[in-house]
């Protein structure tokens, strides 16, 4: 008969727990309470330092009376859904041109992976300094090149400004596209070109009929992880201009960021984060189902 | 004109577009560290006004000199490394225990916890930096690196727990068999058989962690404003306000703060295609 010890030894509900203690003490105290807390000081009013107040849906009313946050809350969509695209494309372009075997061919993927290893916030600093009005890359070269006689202030005009944040997330953002989906374009058996060819079909049709839709789920999948990160991330906004000129560049993260930090008003400033959470619940929801298929097929 | 001088001709059309795209991309990826990287090389002549140049005449290591003579640089540098490095440590060690008992384990609730995994690693940080600035200043770890360390955990853990978790289903379960025949314990096993099999995996996850905490700001800036704990991403911004003629130190300092992240970026550069597809990356 086996001792109390050695049941226990052999007993894998023990030592589970025991593995996952100490993932799950990380998810527990820094992501699952933190959350839970966070919606609930939304309904709050709370300034930094103090303890809050419930009041109901207050903060959400104030904030939907508010003609600025409204125009933040359009910032967002767009500054997001336009990164998003070009991000999308340029990544896919990039991927194209990378996957047929060329001379060289290490050296132009390595290169145009590296964004991704710059840090976002140095990618930033870098960036504001190629805009700078004065002594910036981008108006010393158009001056030289003869295409301009004027400096342009890249980030203060506000036409301009916001075309100039998306830049740089597009600069940072598309590498990561471009290896998801090269990875994908990898994964298309060879067998169905060839097929492909055989029935004469052009290039642009050996496109629509066999890359589109074996790069479906790839697609999906990496369009929404980046939509959540590009929508939740204030880096390149904070460090290139703040939200300036007047808000037209301001997205909610960095507003909220701006309301904690500056007002101290944590109930709201929580608040400002929840407003798309029920959206952001649904592509959640959306990758994780398709990323644990593919880890079960 | 033949059907097959036709089809040459298309496909030189088709090399020559793939070039052009090429060279645009390559342009656009590399002229701003084109920037970065003369500017922290040039003297301030060359920097501003009508005296710049696009390329540096007089190359000078000054702008390197005042940053590590006349700005905290070092201290920041020095906590980045420290933090990243606590991070990674941390979080390769709890992965491997955790992804071993999801993938190995028989337990109630397995399935329910890799979905929670997921889950967590999509949660975003702007939503929860607001109470975990308050819980970490009544543990009292605002200010230190120990509570930065604890934060990333929260986004390098889920992420990588759920990439170790694919690696180590490959591992054929009859190697690990044979190990608890021998008489490993399940933690031998995992140390001496499961993860020396897996090591690119390891290397990938260590990666993910360095460079995601290297990286980090929206927490570094703020759970921390003393200066002393401060990281590069946060420090760095602040030259901004101290000085006017600061772009090149600042520039310099963005210069040494890439080297890390690209250095382990060439060195893992093979493995890494794997985990991004899962997702790795917050951009």
């Amino acid at each position: 008969m086996p001792s109390r010890w050695e049941r226990l030894k052999n007993d894998q509900r023990v030592l589970a727990a025991l593995f996952l203690l100490p993932t799950l003490l990380v998810l527990v105290s820094v992501v699952v309470y933190p959350f839970a807390d966070a919606v609930w000081i939304s309904f709050q009013a709370k300034q930094a330092g103090t303890p809050g107040r419930f009041i109901g849906v207050q903060n959400y009313g104030e904030l939907l009376g508010n003609r600025v946050f409204l125009q933040i809350v359009w910032n967002t969509v767009f500054y997001t859904g336009v990164a998003v695209a070009i991000k999308f494309l340029l990544g896919l372009l990039a991927a194209l041109v990378l996957a047929p075997a060329r001379r060289l061919n290490g050296l132009y993927r390595t290169v145009l992976f590296i964004p991704w290893a710059v840090p976002t916030v140095i990618a930033a600093l870098n960036w504001r300094w190629v805009y700078d009005e004065f002594s910036g890359m981008l108006n010393n070269v158009l001056l030289a090149l003869g295409l301009t006689q004027n400096v342009v202030a890249w980030l203060a005009e506000p036409r301009l400004a916001m075309w100039c944040v998306i830049a740089v997330a597009v600069w940072t953002g598309t590498p990561f596209y471009t290896m998801s989906f090269l990875a994908g374009l990898q994964a298309i058996p060879k067998e169905l070109y060839e097929a492909a060819r055989l029935d004469g079909a052009s290039a642009l049709q050996e496109f629509r009929y066999v890359t589109v839709p074996g790069m479906q789920a790839i697609f999906l999948v990496t369009v929404m992880l980046s939509t959540v990160f590009t929508s939740t991330s204030l880096v390149v906004v904070n460090i290139l201009t703040n939200g300036a000129p007047a808000e037209r560049t301001n997205i909610l993260p960095n507003f909220s960021y701006n309301l904690a930090m500056g007002t101290g008003r944590l109930g709201i400033a929580s608040a400002v984060n929840m407003i798309f959470f029920p959206l952001l619940i649904l592509v959640i929801v959306g990758i994780s189902r398709r990323l644990l298929a593919a880890r079960t097929a | 004109m033949t059907a097959s001088a036709s089809a040459a001709r298309q496909q030189w059309l088709r090399e020559l577009l793939a070039y052009v795209v090429l060279l645009v991309l390559m342009v656009w990826t590399l002229g701003p560290l084109y920037w970065m990287v003369t500017t922290s090389i040039k003297t301030n002549a060359e920097v501003y006004g009508t005296t710049a140049t696009l390329w540096p005449r007089q190359p000078t290591l000054q702008n390197y000199r005042v940053l590590f003579t006349k700005t905290p640089f070092a201290v920041y540098f020095q906590n980045s490394a420290l933090i990243a490095l606590g991070t990674t440590f941390i979080t390769v060690l709890a992965s491997a225990l955790g992804a071993y008992a999801l993938v190995r384990l028989r337990f109630p609730g397995r399935r329910l916890l890799a979905r929670v995994l997921v889950y967590t690693y999509l949660v975003p940080q702007s939503l929860l930096f607001i109470p975990l600035f308050t819980i970490l200043v009544n543990a009292g770890l605002s200010n230190t690196r120990t509570g930065l360390v604890l934060t990333y955990l929260g986004f390098t853990v889920p992420f990588c727990t759920w990439l170790l978790m694919g690696y180590f289903l490959s591992v054929p379960v009859e190697l690990e068999e044979a190990g608890l025949v021998d008489g490993c314990s399940r933690l031998g096993v995992l140390f001496r058989i499961v993860m020396p099999v897996t090591l690119p995996a390891l290397a990938v996850t260590a990666f993910f962690s360095f460079t995601l905490s290297w990286n980090e700001y929206l927490y570094a800036s703020v759970f921390v404003s003393d200066v002393n704990a401060k990281t590069i991403p946060t420090g760095i911004p602040s030259f901004i306000i101290e000085d006017v003629f600061f772009w090149g130190p600042m520039m310099a300092s963005t210069v040494l703060s890439v080297i890390p992240p690209l250095a382990v970026y060439f060195l893992f550069q093979r493995w890494l295609i794997t985990g991004l597809t899962l997702g790795a990356v917050k951009g």
